[in-house]
């Protein structure tokens, strides 16, 4: 008996939307002749390890659950594509306007609110660039939001809260993705008299499929392939790529990693 | 292309600035967004980037005041020429439908993945395709449309007070139950009148939104037409009659065409127009002037229908070869459905020939029944003249006259 090529993929329910997603993109697999099925997780950390022990072939991986997994295959594993959005993520620092904060030395005896201990772009990050910057964070008292842990910051909620506590006053600084960022002030959700952005992070990247070594080449590639033909103008793809936060997908690449990858080796998180 | 965003933040309303100065250029194209704001300055990239524009860079153009150039991104950028330069006339403070349609003419085709976008405006790619189907300009927009549809909105009346209904009267209850029977059978055709086009209306691409837009003002007076109707039934005291079975067959018939040109020719052309010599008939013989008023004025309104059908099918008929085989077969059809239909319903027949008596005294009775004989020969005289009109061959016109229903619609 041939083995069945279908390519197994895992991805995290973080939202019910996943479901749609998914279901919408095997679709899109299975009229390009490329058989494709997924298995949902409820958190990165079980997602990563079915990887691992073969149980999927493809895990769409938030960037800690990527590095975890080149860490655990020391370096070995494929990358295989990203959205065009996961490229140059930044992080903000957003203070209140009556908290004086002129600058990062300003944070000094400041409360800093912070997204969820497993968010790249609301935690580890941010925290990780600020050291970098000169800040010493033990005279920075943080206010964490450990929302939706697993989730690895995917349904937003951890930065939602900052900014709410920013908002209401219980922190005079707090720590968000820049995609939240903008997309709030563009929502009109920000008050610009009340909450301002102080300083920007470096760029990193986000998500990427991540395979095994042994994911044969054939597979590998026309993953690829059919994931390269979706399309933004494309009726049927639209609703696909707006609910996952892309217009395009992307090539993989590594270099974007590296400041989480040293950022884990600094705070752990391993 | 540059634009001045003062101080203003992107949470403050600079991106009101911005947007439509990045939509004025071309993708590829650069804008300068000048800005005093230092959280401008923070937020530009990541927005940029969010938004899949380029983001170029900043320049200090004076001090504190800085220069950011941006290069619209290509995805998502809608499609079609921008609406630049057109004003439309306002020549004696009017401003019609058809200084519309000549402004903005017909596309020879529709694509239904633009979906209500009204004509002429720049469509996002992207959208979902709309279930419409007439999306071809000679099968669902002939050129008269728009002309016929600023009459129709000009010809609009009042079915409450524009009869003048104290002016009933009092007539023999004879004449009175067979003005109620009249009454009965207009309104039911008005009715299949009012729910043919509205099938319609919906599988219309609104590209060609005049047709939508006179269908509706059809079915407008449809509406208004039923409503005179059995309010003149029910004034005289003699109330609503009979429906047939005749006629309920030949109306749904009517209802259930498929094909909009072949409608717009079985209801607009033979139905309505025949419709036209009843109206008139019945006008001629009104017992009184609040009748006479009210089908004089709707018609009026049944002409229109009748001059759009004729539109319709002789704007069809000159750039579709296919077109008369088609609609001779449509007309078969409905005649085979209908072949024992026998002539026009009895109860009709009575209260017409009783109608035009003007009461039930056998002598005048004589009259009546030569009326009606006359009233079906101008009826078959009338079609053909229309169908000649529409573009048949006499021969041809001959022919689907033949074929009719009895039932006149």
């Amino acid at each position: 008996m041939a083995p069945d090529p279908t390519i197994v993929l895992g991805a995290v329910a973080y939202d019910p939307k996943v479901v749609t997603i998914w279901e919408g993109i095997r679709a899109h697999f299975q009229r390009q002749g490329v058989p494709m099925d997924f298995a949902l997780f409820s958190n990165y950390e079980r997602q990563v390890e079915a990887l691992l022990a073969g149980h999927v072939h493809v895990a769409w991986d938030t960037p800690l659950a990527h590095v975890r997994v080149k860490r655990r295959t020391n370096g070995a594993s494929l990358s295989l594509g990203m959205r065009d959005s996961d490229r140059d993520f930044r992080s903000k620092v957003v203070v209140r306007k009556d908290a004086g904060v002129r600058d990062l030395a300003g944070l000094a005896g400041k409360t800093l609110a912070v997204g969820s201990r497993d968010s790249t772009q609301a935690r580890i990050l941010p925290l990780h660039f600020l050291k970098a910057a000169g800040v010493d964070l033990a005279k920075v008292k943080l206010l964490p939001f450990d929302t939706d842990l697993g989730k690895h910051g995917d349904t937003g909620t951890s930065e939602l809260d900052v900014l709410a506590a920013l908002k209401d006053g219980r922190a005079q600084a707090g720590t968000i993705g820049d995609l939240v960022w903008v997309g709030e002030q563009a929502a009109g959700r920000v008050d610009p008299a009340r909450v301002e952005v102080l300083w920007t992070t470096p760029p990193f990247d986000h998500c990427m499929f991540d395979a095994l070594p042994t994911l044969p080449r054939v597979q590998a590639d026309a993953f690829r392939r059919v994931l390269d033909g979706m399309s933004w103008d494309d009726p049927a793809h639209r609703r696909l790529l707006e609910m996952e936060g892309l217009r395009k997908w992307m090539p993989p690449r590594e270099e974007g990693y590296a400041s989480l990858t040293a950022a884990l080796d600094a705070q752990g998180g391993w | 292309m540059a634009v001045d965003g003062g101080d203003l933040p992107f949470a403050g309303g600079l991106l009101a600035l911005l947007r439509p100065a990045l939509d004025l250029v071309p993708a590829g194209g650069v804008v300068a967004l000048l800005s005093d704001s230092a959280s401008v300055r923070e937020d530009v990239a990541s927005w940029c980037r969010a938004e899949r524009h380029d983001f170029l860079g900043t320049d200090e153009v004076a001090p504190g005041r800085f220069a950011h150039r941006i290069v619209r991104g290509s995805l998502g950028v809608p499609r079609g020429p921008r609406e630049d330069g057109l004003r439309l006339p306002t020549e004696g403070g009017r401003v019609t439908a058809s200084s519309m349609l000549e402004a903005v003419p017909f596309p020879a085709h529709a694509d239904p993945g633009s979906g209500f976008a009204p004509r002429g405006a720049r469509v996002e790619p992207g959208g979902p395709a709309y279930p419409f189907d007439l999306v071809d300009r000679d099968r669902a927009a002939p050129p008269e449309v728009a002309r016929l549809y600023d009459q129709a909105v000009a010809a609009q009346w009042d079915a409450t007070k524009d009869v003048p209904w104290s002016k009933v009267g009092d007539h023999a209850p004879a004449l009175e139950r067979a003005v109620g029977q009249v009454m009965t059978f207009l309104a039911e055709n008005e009715l299949s009148a009012l729910y043919v086009p509205a099938r319609f209306l919906p599988r219309i691409h609104p590209a060609y939104a005049e047709t939508a837009m006179l269908l509706a003002s059809q079915m407008a007076d449809e509406a208004r037409h039923i409503d005179v109707f059995l309010k003149r039934a029910r004034v005289g005291g003699a109330g609503v009659g009979v429906s047939s079975a005749t006629t309920s067959r030949s109306l749904l018939s009517l209802l259930e065409v498929g094909d909009f040109t072949e409608a717009e020719f079985l209801l607009a052309v033979l139905g309505e127009g025949t419709f036209l010599d009843l109206l008139r008939f019945v006008g001629d013989h009104a017992p009184d002037e609040a009748t006479e008023v009210l089908v004089t004025r709707a018609r009026a309104d049944e002409t229109r229908h009748v001059h759009f059908g004729l539109a319709h099918v002789r704007h069809a008929l000159s750039t579709d070869a296919t077109l008369y085989p088609r609609l001779e077969a449509a007309v078969r059809r409905r005649a085979a459905t209908l072949h024992d239909a026998g002539g026009v319903p009895a109860a009709l027949q009575d209260a017409l020939t009783v109608l035009a008596a003007g009461g039930t005294a056998p002598r005048a009775i004589a009259k009546g029944h030569d009326a009606f004989r006359e009233l079906l020969d101008v009826m078959g005289e009338n079609r053909v003249k229309r169908l000649v009109h529409a573009g048949f061959t006499q021969a041809q016109a001959e022919t689907l006259s033949g074929l009719h229903t009895a039932n006149f619609m």
